[in-house]
């Protein structure tokens, strides 16, 4: 079935205005009650820990920011005529029966199209397959840039005016081209995106908490994008407009090459528009290896469109697009100010040097309305994800994933700030099998730590600590270990991942696809 | 970009960020409100809680030593003391008050009051110290707060209506007594009302000394700290914290002292410093006990109130110190009967009177301590020589 995101009304608009406004005036009284001279208590580390706070804090302002330009388009229909490809790709290793499925689907999609399969497996069977469901079979062996330089070439092979790239994993609905061509009528627009689903979110415990994290980014968080004028390129289910690939050199490679293709068109004077429908599902990975090998190619390719695109593009974009990738480029600094975070209490339980003298009690009071404001915001936006019935509620999983990949996205950043390269691999399709111990290893580590500590500090508190200076003493200690506690119930949720991907589940996700009842009017 | 210009352009950002974040706290302020002050509340229970599972795990603490003065620490016996209470001042409050236990332990006696020192303001530390009186209580002892009307810690963005800070000092006390500050004064009552345990509070000491203080006679007349003070206490009292006792405190060396008395109906005890600088400044020199306090004594008698020496203590710069401390200390409660209370000031870093820093502190002079320890045992019947528990 078709989804699709609420329609932003009016009284929307002014309700999330009032909530925005709201934190983000709670926003600066708490720099008003963290930035007091008596809390700074080594300045070094105080600076380090500000910079990791309002780090987060600055993150969640730009996304109230980005909300508040949250839009949806007016639907086009797709003029007749059109002549569209649909690119998919296959690669070494890629599952064959996965292509059925979705060459398939290809074949269903009801606009007038020619699907092309760019193919390097050098596997025969592919060829079979694709020919089988009417597509046109390319073998594209031995080009450098993966699948954005068989993209490319496959653009020099052929000449339709509109592209849909296509990710092998996505199973495309009948409806999804009559959704996007009509936007393209206008010719300043240079690509459509649309939401990214998946099926297989049922599957396993990072499957969901995987696709948890991606609910608010395609609904409000896109449409948010879109209304500021820098709905983003995703790797698959974009269409786009070939005159405008081919002005900027074809399509982006490397890590992030949806991203690098995306701030290339912006840059280049073209605009984007989202759709906030789900008309194609796909695969999120199931298990925590595949998931952080994911993670740490965007993590990678994230901070190459920082480093080597944005840079470039910057004089081109307009400020709102500018905020847009700077916030979308600085994402995995989850890692480091995370890693920071770790770092602190333990710092004070085992050394005794503290960053900030603040009370516990005066930052709960000072950050409690942003809090509020903030989960008020996060439920309010949830209105405009592409499946409610489906995505809503507290995500969980999600954040628990976040915590569990702060190592991956901690490496991401120092390759990046070192030019260090990783190879591009394509995200793994179906579960495999994890070794427990070597996902798992920085949380058990982080938990030992913890237990170690808990065991010292109430060691020393009651067989050290003088009478005349346990009292005194307790809030500041049993505080900081309470700071330290909040990670560790975080890091459990890392184990539990990494245990639960130890066994895959069982069965391929796509054989279960009813290719033939696919779409369908939206809700 | 190049390794080098990543590195550059990174490090270029954190410290941009990094002198944004100093540039702020360079504006910050220091203020607190209510809603903390209730979450502090509940953060004390933390420790409290603690001490209570520590005193499960090693038996008994100081408080059992303390078993003898237990009935005493209601106000009205605190008001009419039958025996001397031996006190102390350490300056490791408000982090940990180890350093009193420290110089009992050494002395051999258990000490009942414990000092400690707020001034007034806006800032976190200058708000009711409830954490630090639970610890002195929790500890079996009872606190004697020296409140200090410092009129310059508060905010004019907070207190709009209060002068500028620099004109805020000449005739202080009449906007004291006007009720100018009794959004502070009252926040201070309700806390001390709601924690309900007797406490001495020393409110303005000194104020006949014309050198020291903001409220000093520089400033005020003494009609105005005599308003000033009823008007203290008349909000206390209003907010229904009758477990605070008042202790007038002058400067007996300094003359007039009586006109600030400001009446019988509101001072539970009169107090006096009894500190011999010794020669370490040119306006002193080698002073006795008996000439800083018993020749000056007259001024504390007349009002029949149990007296107080609140800071009792020599230097070590000019004389025998140890000397001075027994001479002082012998027989002290037949040769002067009105002295209910000594505490010993022992503050290791003073830098309030003179440029240096002085070091008052008992602790680390063994001729010192045995002969405070050995007057105390001759004359103050605590239980003599308890073993440090820890």
């Amino acid at each position: 079935m078709r989804r699709r995101a609420a329609p932003v009304r009016f009284r929307d608009r002014l309700v999330l205005t009032v909530l925005v406004g709201g934190g983000a005036a709670s926003c600066l009284l708490l720099a008003d009650w963290w930035f007091r001279p008596g809390h700074v208590a080594q300045p070094a580390l105080f600076v380090l820990l500000s910079l990791a706070f309002w780090y987060g804090a600055g993150r969640i302002v730009v996304g109230w920011v980005n909300y508040l330009g949250v839009a949806r388009p007016e639907h086009v229909a797709a003029p007749g005529g059109l002549r569209v490809a649909v690119f998919t790709t296959s690669s070494p290793g890629e599952p064959l029966s996965m292509f059925e499925t979705t060459l398939a689907a290809c074949a269903r999609i009801r606009y007038p199209h020619t699907t092309y399969l760019l193919d390097d497996t050098r596997d025969p069977r592919f060829r079979e397959v694709a020919e089988r469901h009417g597509a046109v079979w390319l073998e594209l062996v031995g080009l450098p840039g993966a699948k954005a330089g068989k993209i490319n070439r496959a653009l020099e092979l052929t000449d339709e005016e509109f592209v849909l790239v296509l990710d092998p994993d996505h199973v495309p609905f009948p409806e999804f081209l009559d959704r996007t061509l009509g936007h393209l009528a206008d010719p300043r627009v240079g690509f459509v995106q649309v939401c990214q689903a998946y099926y297989n979110q049922g599957r396993s415990f990072v499957a969901r908490g995987a696709a948890e994290q991606t609910y608010a980014f395609y609904g409000p968080g896109q449409m948010g994008l879109f209304g500021h004028g820098a709905a983003l390129a995703i790797g698959a289910n974009c269409t786009f407009r070939r005159a405008a690939l081919e002005s900027v050199g074809g399509h982006g490679v490397g890590l992030a090459e949806d991203l690098v293709t995306a701030i290339r068109l912006h840059a280049g004077g073209w605009t984007s528009v989202y759709v906030p429908e789900v008309v194609s599902r796909g695969l999120v990975p199931e298990d925590l290896g595949s998931f952080q090998k994911q993670q740490l190619k965007w993590a990678r390719g994230v901070y190459e469109m920082v480093f080597a695109e944005l840079p470039r593009a910057f004089a081109h974009l307009t400020w709102r697009q500018r905020l847009c990738y700077a916030t979308v480029g600085t994402y995995y600094l989850f890692g480091p100010t995370t890693l920071l975070f770790l770092v602190i209490p333990y710092l004070y339980l085992w050394t005794g040097v503290q960053p900030a003298s603040m009370r516990f009690a005066g930052f709960l009071t000072a950050s409690a309305p942003v809090s509020a404001f903030g989960a008020a915001v996060y439920l309010y936006v949830q209105r405009w994800l592409c499946h409610p019935a489906a995505e809503r509620g507290i995500h969980w999983r999600g954040l628990v994933l976040k915590v569990a990949c702060w190592p991956v996205f901690l490496a991401g950043t120092v390759l990046a700030v070192v030019r260090a390269e990783i190879p591009y691999v394509p995200t793994a399709k179906q579960a495999v099998r994890g070794r427990v111990l070597r996902l798992a290893r920085p949380h058990l580590a982080l938990l030992v730590l913890y237990l170690a500590t808990v065991a010292r500090v109430a060691y020393t508190r009651l067989a050290e600590t003088p009478e005349g200076a346990l009292e005194l003493s307790g809030e500041a200690v049993w505080g900081m270990l309470g700071f330290a506690t909040v990670p560790v119930l975080m890091a459990c949720g890392a184990v539990y991942a990494a245990w639960r991907s130890r066994t895959p589940a069982p069965g391929t996700p796509w054989e279960a696809v009813p290719v033939d009842r696919l779409g369908g009017e939206a809700r | 970009m190049r390794r080098t210009g990543r590195i550059v352009l990174t490090a270029a950002a954190l410290a941009g960020c990094a002198a944004a974040v100093l540039g702020l706290t360079a504006l910050g302020t220091r203020a607190e409100g209510p809603l903390t002050g209730a979450l502090e509340r509940a953060a004390g229970m933390v420790g409290v809680v603690e001490g209570r599972v520590a005193r499960r795990v090693h038996g008994p603490g100081r408080e059992a030593r303390l078993a003898w003065f237990a009935p005493m620490r209601t106000a009205a016996r605190l008001r009419r003391p039958e025996r001397v209470l031996l006190g102390a001042y350490d300056q490791g409050l408000p982090a940990s008050l180890q350093g009193v236990l420290d110089l009992e332990n050494r002395l051999g006696t258990v000490l009942p009051l414990v000092a400690l020192y707020t001034a007034w303001g806006d800032r976190p530390e200058q708000q009711f110290p409830l954490r630090q009186l639970q610890a002195v209580w929790d500890l079996g002892s009872v606190p004697v707060v020296t409140w200090e009307p410092w009129l310059t810690d508060f905010e004019n963005r907070l207190h709009p209506s209060l002068p500028l800070r620099a004109e805020r000092d000449r005739g202080g006390l009449a906007a004291i007594a006007r009720g100018e500050y009794d959004f502070y004064v009252d926040a201070w009552a309700r806390d001390a009302a709601a924690w309900g345990r007797p406490v001495l509070v020393r409110w303005g000491h000194e104020m006949n000394d014309p050198y020291r203080y903001p409220w000093g006679p520089q400033n005020n007349a003494s009609a105005d700290y005599v308003a000033a003070w009823r008007h203290v206490v008349e909000r206390f009292r209003r907010a229904g914290a009758d477990n605070v006792l008042w202790v007038w405190s002058p400067h007996v060396a300094y003359s007039g002292a009586a006109s600030y008395y400001p009446g019988g109906d509101v001072v539970d005890w009169v107090a006096t410093g009894a500190l011999n600088y010794g020669t370490v400044a040119y306006w002193s020199r080698w002073w006795s006990f008996e000439e800083i306090y018993g020749s000056k004594r007259a001024a504390l008698t007349p009002y029949g109130k149990p007296v107080m020496i609140a800071e009792f203590g020599s230097l070590a710069v000019g004389g025998d110190r140890a000397a001075w401390y027994r001479e002082a200390l012998a027989d002290l409660p037949t040769r002067h009967p009105e002295v209910k209370a000594v505490i010993v000031y022992g503050a290791s870093r003073d830098a309030t009177v003179t440029q240096q820093t002085l070091d008052w502190s008992v602790t680390p002079d063994s001729a010192a301590v045995r002969a405070v320890a050995g007057e105390f045992a001759r004359w103050a019947p605590a239980p003599a020589r308890v073993p440090a528990k820890r």
